[in-house]
């Protein structure tokens, strides 16, 4: 395998796991999000700073890096989430840009603006497809269990939920913290793949990126967000040199997709059922 | 002793609109009793004042002695209260089982790990939810619809599906808020049996709103009638019948029909 | 003290632009409950149309700014049109709009960077930036108070036409309640088209004076997260409360600036809003928000 090939699918599983955290939220709990880099950033510095400067072993840097994104999205979920109205979608852009404020503005930390070099290049392939595996595996589950009815629930009808029992604050701050985790993870594990971080890898451009993957592979399909992001990050690639073009056909995509298909190309069905579909007997 | 289910003085405004005023009455453990009164009235409020929808101005709401007045929708509904909606809250894009699956999980406890690793209890918990899911739809008679997403569903069976979901909650009181909306004759008539039967066979404490009269009358032995926000009648169908009130809140709106 | 004075006005002045963009934009979150993040993007254009006509045509300042006040507004309408009605007569999820309005956001600001590229564009001397000596009390910029002037002027005006005209008391009943408004038989496609149109308009006074004060370029934008940031402050989809909190946030801006460093401008602006949601996150005019059963 060449080393480029080998490279494009690190960031496949890197984006992969981003994604699947987005779809979490935003597909399947229905709260939008524009800071969602930050957590990336989040875990991406703080596993950074853990493995070059305290000598700490990248693996458990890398779920600390999670667990750092998950306590920040506690503490901007409790007093947004509970609130109907679009409060998480704005604290969301203050997350955003108040993280990337910190992160140039704290040089002794952080480095600055110029970036962090020098992170251990941890994240082979088999480590970011081990990464990949598991959290997908537990995502997928989390969707076919309890949790991940109640989510669909609060996200079709807040008032009804709560009537039929569910605490939907909890349950909206509880799907936006492992969704932070899966995001600080994915930043983790870019630092390690890049040696290099800097605050403007995790701007504004890069939350709109992960909620358009969601968007584009299916509202409230996870396998459609996994779909999505192959198809994202390959288009990226092969037209990196026109992409000024590229952000004006993304937003125009999206809102294409918004008027004619909210439910986007898989439309809230995943692979294994749209695939049994046509073999099952009727009930 | 104080009764099972017990309104007393519970007012709310709106913006000084008065829409329920000094509204008091109460049910005994088991009653299916009716709450009636001409579009408008104020009945849907009463629903939402009692789930916590709304907090009341006045007034306390005793449920098994408890006064459900502070609390949270949620835990209004973790008391053993269930309601269904006038204008249907189903979840369009589930399917049929997915609905009541959503309501029927509260009771069947496995913990966010179990769901992470699909370990221990998560496949016994699962099947458990899908059996009392699927047993509570044969009951509506809805089973053979199962997979078919909750929004294609006719109208009618839209009604019996929240029925089925309001009832996987394990209720003690059900509250059902215009079940017969729409419905023909012929589907009203197997509604008043489906309520009959539900009613015994989970022990339930039921309360239906209705604005028809008849309807009301053929099943509920015991009959609130409000208008304007306030209780103008109660008592048995015969004694509501002939009640002067509520004579005169129906004049004119049943006239029509 | 003359330092003071000083950064109170210019913090007025910047909090009072800040303001006509945070008034549309609260005043399509009352009626239509969705937070619109092309919001950014009516500003922009406004800026450029007024740029374009007083290069290429060498139009006055009043010519050039009715145009761009006028294109802002038709451009605004038209994103309701194109991407939000459908939308909105579809479902009432609203998460869909504000997916298309991040979606409208990124379009309006690349069509920029294509056509009129990314670079820093000033404004021609249009607009006076003498110094101004204030009874010797202090000194300010002539553009500083003219923009605190306009901005009076626009939201006096809005105040008007919200409180007198017919088409006013309809939107501020809609604001209650789109749907009774309807059902009163307001014509609702038409108001929530005014609506976009003032709003856009107003986005576009705000572009001019921040394409004066900062330059213009297709990212200006972004700037009107100080106007949600705002918006917040004062109360999600409160007109008074977007005034009031732009005003504070201007203050904030131009105190920090003037007394502890520039840079920590948008780290307080960020703090301010974190603040509040910690503390009253429905801001300081806000009503809690239910939904009826």
């Amino acid at each position: 395998m060449s080393g480029y090939t080998e490279g494009i699918l690190i960031l496949l599983c890197i984006n992969a796991i981003a994604a699947m955290g987005v779809s979490l939220l935003t597909g399947f709990t229905g709260i939008f999000s524009l800071g969602h880099a930050a957590y990336m950033a989040l875990g991406a510095y703080t596993t950074a700073i853990l493995t070059v400067q305290h000598g700490v072993h990248w693996l458990p840097a890398i779920l600390l890096g999670g667990v750092v994104a998950v306590a920040v999205a506690y503490f901007i979920g409790v007093p947004t989430l509970k609130l109907m109205g679009d409060y998480y979608a704005i604290a969301s852009i203050g997350l955003g840009e108040a993280i990337r404020l910190i992160l140039e503005n704290w040089q002794s930390v952080t480095r600055g603006a110029r970036g962090y070099p020098g992170i251990d290049p941890y994240t082979t392939l088999p480590v970011a497809l081990a990464f990949f595996v598991v959290l997908a595996v537990f995502m997928f589950n989390i969707i076919n269990s309890r949790f991940g009815r109640a989510c669909k629930a609060c996200r079709d009808d807040y008032i009804a939920s709560s009537l039929l029992g569910f605490h939907t604050a909890r349950i909206r701050v509880l799907s936006l913290m492992i969704s932070a985790f899966y995001c600080g993870v994915s930043g983790a594990l870019l630092g390690g793949f890049l040696s290099f971080i800097q605050p403007v890898m995790f701007d504004m451009l890069k939350s709109t990126e992960l909620t358009a993957v969601v968007v584009f592979g299916g509202l409230g399909s996870m396998s459609g967000s996994l779909l999505g992001t192959a198809v994202i990050t390959l288009v990226t690639e092969l037209f990196r040199p026109i992409s000024q073009y590229r952000m004006l056909i993304y937003g125009a995509v999206l809102v294409v997709i918004m008027v004619l298909r909210p439910e986007g190309i898989m439309g809230n069905r995943e692979f294994v059922s749209w695939v049994k579909a046509p073999f099952r007997r009727r009930a | 002793m104080s009764a099972f289910f017990e309104l007393s003085g519970v007012t709310k405004n709106f913006g000084g609109v008065q829409a329920v005023s000094n509204m008091t009455f109460s049910l005994e453990k088991g009653e299916l009793a009716g709450l009636m009164g001409p579009n408008g009235a104020g009945k849907t409020t009463v629903f939402n004042l009692v789930t916590g929808v709304y907090d009341p101005d006045e007034g306390s709401i005793l449920f098994k002695g408890d006064n459900l007045v502070p609390l949270k929708t949620y835990q209004v509904t973790a008391r053993g209260v269930a309601r269904t909606f006038q204008n249907l809250r189903l979840f369009q894009r589930s399917t049929v089982l997915e609905n009541v699956m959503t309501a029927a999980q509260h009771h069947v406890p496995y913990s966010f790990i179990e769901g992470i690793t699909h370990l221990g209890r998560w496949r016994s918990g699962e099947k458990a939810i899908r059996d009392k899911s699927m047993a509570l739809l044969e009951r509506v008679g809805l089973a053979d619809r199962a997979e078919q997403a909750a929004g294609t569903l006719p109208y009618g069976h839209q009604r019996r599906l929240e029925i089925a979901r309001a009832l996987a909650l394990d209720p003690e009181l059900l509250l059902l808020d215009e079940p017969a909306a729409g419905m023909n004759a012929e589907e009203v008539t197997s509604l008043n049996v489906l309520i009959r039967e539900i009613h015994r066979d989970f022990s339930l404490t039921t309360l239906v709103i209705e604005h028809h009269m008849d309807l009301v009358m053929e099943i509920c032995p015991h009959i609130i009638c409000m208008n304007f926000g306030a209780k103008i009648a109660e008592g048995t169908p015969e004694e509501i019948q002939n009640h002067p009130e509520v004579l005169k809140a129906y004049l004119g709106e049943e006239e029509d029909e | 003290m003359a330092t003071l004075i000083q950064q109170v006005i210019n913090g007025l002045s910047l909090g009072s632009v800040y303001a006509l963009i945070a008034v549309g934009y609260s005043l399509v979150y009352s009626i239509l409950l969705f937070s619109n993040f092309a919001h950014g993007g009516f500003l922009v254009i406004g800026g450029y149309i007024c740029y374009g006509t007083l290069r290429t045509f060498g139009t006055g300042i009043w010519m050039s700014g009715a145009l761009a006040l006028a294109g802002a507004g038709l451009a605004a309408v038209l994103t309701e049109r194109l991407a939000y009605r459908p939308i909105r007569e579809r479902t009432n999820v609203t998460l869909y709009l504000l997916i298309a309005s991040m979606g409208m956001s990124i379009v309006i600001e690349n069509i920029f960077v294509i056509v009129a590229g990314g670079r820093f564009r000033a404004l021609p001397p249009v607009i006076p930036t003498a110094p101004v000596n204030l009874m010797g009390l202090a000194t300010t910029s002539a553009f500083d108070l003219l923009s605190l002037v306009s901005a009076v002027v626009f939201l006096g005006a809005l105040q008007l036409f919200l409180s007198k005209t017919r088409w006013g008391l309809a939107i501020r009943a809609a604001a209650y309640d789109l749907r009774t408004a309807g059902l009163m038989g307001v014509n609702v496609n038409l108001l929530i088209s005014i609506v976009f149109f003032v709003a856009g308009a107003l986005a576009a006074v705000g572009g001019i004076f921040l394409s004066v004060r900062y330059t213009l370029y297709p990212q200006l934008g972004a700037i009107t997260i100080k106007a949600f940031v705002a918006a917040v402050i004062g109360g999600l989809g409160s007109l008074p409360g977007a005034v009031v909190g732009s005003l504070i946030l201007g203050l904030a801006e131009m105190l920090t600036a003037g007394f502890i460093s520039s840079q920590m401008r948008d780290l307080v602006v960020f703090s301010m809003l974190v603040i509040t949601l910690l503390v009253k996150p429905t801001g300081l005019f806000g009503k809690s928000v239910s939904e009826k059963v």
